[in-house]
């Protein structure tokens, strides 16, 4: 397997003085192209500083960060939003949907900044959707979708760029425990059957039990990992 | 989709906001114009070419002082005067007015024309007016607005003179810059008040252009170190000192439109500030989705100037059709022009812009990861 993330002595400090926060201490990991990674620990423990360090919306205060060999901290701002407009796939716990917009508006909007002809531009929505099962809901806005359907939109939108890292911030975390389990098996075939790279972070053990691998964050620092068995 | 229809779409989310938006830059700008074509209404000098060869002269002290009639030999031989009429605004009240509805002129009908030579009357209807003492001629204007027309006999109840005079309608004219007035004879004036032997002021044309400064100084000097001193002046420094007496009411409705467009930018960047505000978050997420900080600010700033840009379009056409109807007899010529439609639609556009300047601003500094906190 490829490393996709390669991530070395990395640490972010917020503020300075006695307000000094250090959100990650020297962390150092590497993530293989096709993982399900699953980042867990307690609320302040970095996982979320480290996620979006990876995906390019924060930047380290020290360390390397390589996703598919380029280091993100040194791409300036709008090499930056190409680069995740290529390469990231978001999908956050509050789904983000733009409320104005129908599901497909909403899953064309990473399109919008490619050179893609309307007609391939629905192409891609249309492929996307049918591959999260959402192709009869196309045409609805978000308030008329469940909370697992608007997951299932957020991730179409995450995936119709075609990228080769996904980053989900606790995706199952606003779902009930089947719309939850739907949105891990989509993750998890993204994963194994279309080779994507995936990183969640998660507070529920039973969803990072979902991933091939899982670490643990406690104060910034990377405290265990663990191979999740059969899992794959 | 498209990123206008995106555009579109956020513009209107929030469609009561957006209306409200819309309705007050619509109104601020329509009124914006009413006040801007006002001042132009009554500081546009004569652009006609009789009007270069007219010259008004008032009595000195001020212009509702009269003059005595006996001036007028004295004028007409002075060389250079191709015509000289009296000219006494009589400001008499009309049917059921409760204000003067329209000017009332007292005039020498046979120097009439050769003043006003800009004037279109029936040559019928001009004789009948010279003919008869007590006849009067009116603006279409005036006409068509009380439903006048020649031969009707009407009454003006005097308001600066102590007589009311029964006047009947000899005849219709138009093609002047204003064609509201009713001009009547100097000498019917004279009698009702019993020969008083004073006028108003004399105007007077002319032969050419380049006798008009001397003729202004020699009139003056005619009558200086008299007991009617007068002041002699072109049309257009008449108009002038004329809207002078109104105070500084230019200096007072532009402070007035200032206001109004500084609220208006007030109203309009409170209003953008709090739309922005909402969706921090969401743009955030465009951000984290590849939307580069200018593409975003680009967007935003097309949703305000478009909001502002509409308003404008219905403040100012409002305007414009209004204008054109002819409702507003009260001004003669109540035009919107190319130059203030252009300063309007202008600051229309420049509102949409600044009012989005701070919000626009704090977008291209905010950060994806404080975006996405704003919501949590």
């Amino acid at each position: 397997m490829n490393t996709i993330v390669s991530i070395r002595h990395l640490s972010k400090i917020y503020g300075a003085g006695e307000t000094e926060v250090r959100a990650l201490d020297d962390v150092s990991l590497d993530i293989e192209t096709g993982e399900f990674l699953a980042l867990m620990g307690p609320s302040g423990s970095g996982k979320s500083t480290l996620l979006h360090i990876i995906a390019g919306i924060d930047r380290p205060t020290e360390g390397e960060c390589h996703v598919q060999g380029v280091d993100v901290a040194k791409l300036n701002e709008s090499e930056l939003a190409d680069w995740r407009n290529q390469n990231v796939g978001f999908i956050f716990q509050t789904f983000n949907l733009i409320p104005v917009l129908t599901a497909a508006e909403n899953v064309e909007l990473p399109l919008l900044l490619t050179t893609l002809s309307a007609s391939r531009r629905g192409e891609m929505v249309t492929a996307a959707l049918d591959l999260v099962g959402l192709s009869d809901r196309a045409h609805h806005l978000p308030k008329q979708l469940s909370g697992g359907q608007e997951q299932r939109v957020a991730i179409a939108r995450a995936i119709v760029t075609d990228p080769n890292l996904i980053v989900a911030d606790e995706p199952t975390g606003n779902l009930d425990a089947h719309s939850a389990e739907a949105v891990l098996e989509i993750l998890r075939a993204l994963s194994c059957e279309v080779g994507k790279t995936v990183i969640m972070v998660t507070h529920d053990p039973r969803a990072a039990s979902q991933g091939t691998r899982s670490l643990h964050l406690e104060k910034g620092r990377l405290l265990a990992e663990r191979a999740v068995q059969g899992a794959v | 989709m498209s990123l206008g229809g995106f555009i579109i779409k956020n513009a209107l989310r929030n469609k009561r906001r957006s209306f409200l938006t819309v309705g007050s830059v619509a109104i601020s700008l329509f009124l914006f114009v009413t006040l801007q074509v006002a001042i132009r209404e009554m500081t546009i000098p004569p652009e006609d070419v009789s009007a270069s060869l007219r010259i008004a002269v008032r009595n000195k002290i001020s212009l509702a002082n009269p003059l005595p009639a006996r001036q007028l030999p004295v004028i007409s031989r002075l060389p250079g005067v191709a015509a000289v009429t009296p000219f006494t605004f009589f400001g008499g009240k009309f049917k059921d007015d409760e204000s003067l509805g329209f000017a009332q002129f007292a005039v020498d009908p046979e120097k009439f024309l050769q003043l006003f030579g800009e004037a279109k009357i029936p040559a019928d209807q001009l004789e009948e007016w010279k003919r008869a003492r007590d006849s009067c001629i009116v603006g279409k204007d005036t006409a068509k607005r009380y439903g006048l027309k020649a031969g009707d006999r009407v009454t003006l109840v005097g308001t600066i003179y102590p007589v009311d005079l029964q006047l009947h309608i000899a005849g219709i004219y138009e093609g002047t810059i204003d064609d509201t007035n009713m001009w009547f004879h100097q000498k019917y004036l004279d009698e009702a008040m019993k020969n008083w032997g004073q006028v108003g002021m004399w105007w007077l044309r002319a032969e050419n252009a380049e006798v008009v400064p001397d003729l202004l100084r020699r009139i003056n000097a005619s009558f200086a170190n008299t007991s009617a001193e007068v002041r002699a002046e072109t049309e257009r420094a008449f108009q002038m000192s004329f809207v002078s007496m109104w105070g500084n009411i230019s200096l007072l409705i532009n402070s007035i439109c200032t206001v109004v467009v500084f609220t208006l930018a007030l109203v309009t960047a409170s209003t953008m500030s709090m739309a922005i505000r909402e969706r921090f978050r969401e743009l955030a997420v465009l951000k984290a989705l590849g939307f580069r900080r200018h593409q975003l600010v680009a967007c935003i700033l097309a949703e305000s100037f478009g909001l502002a840009f509409t308003g404008a379009v219905i403040g100012i056409g409002g305007a414009a059709i209004l204008f054109s109807s002819g409702k507003f007899a009260f001004f003669p010529v109540f035009e919107l022009t190319p130059r203030i439609a252009a300063l309007a639609f202008l600051i229309g556009g420049l509102l949409g812009i600044i009012s989005m300047l701070a919000p626009a601003w704090s977008v291209s500094r905010m950060s994806v990861v404080e975006g996405l906190k704003t919501l949590d």
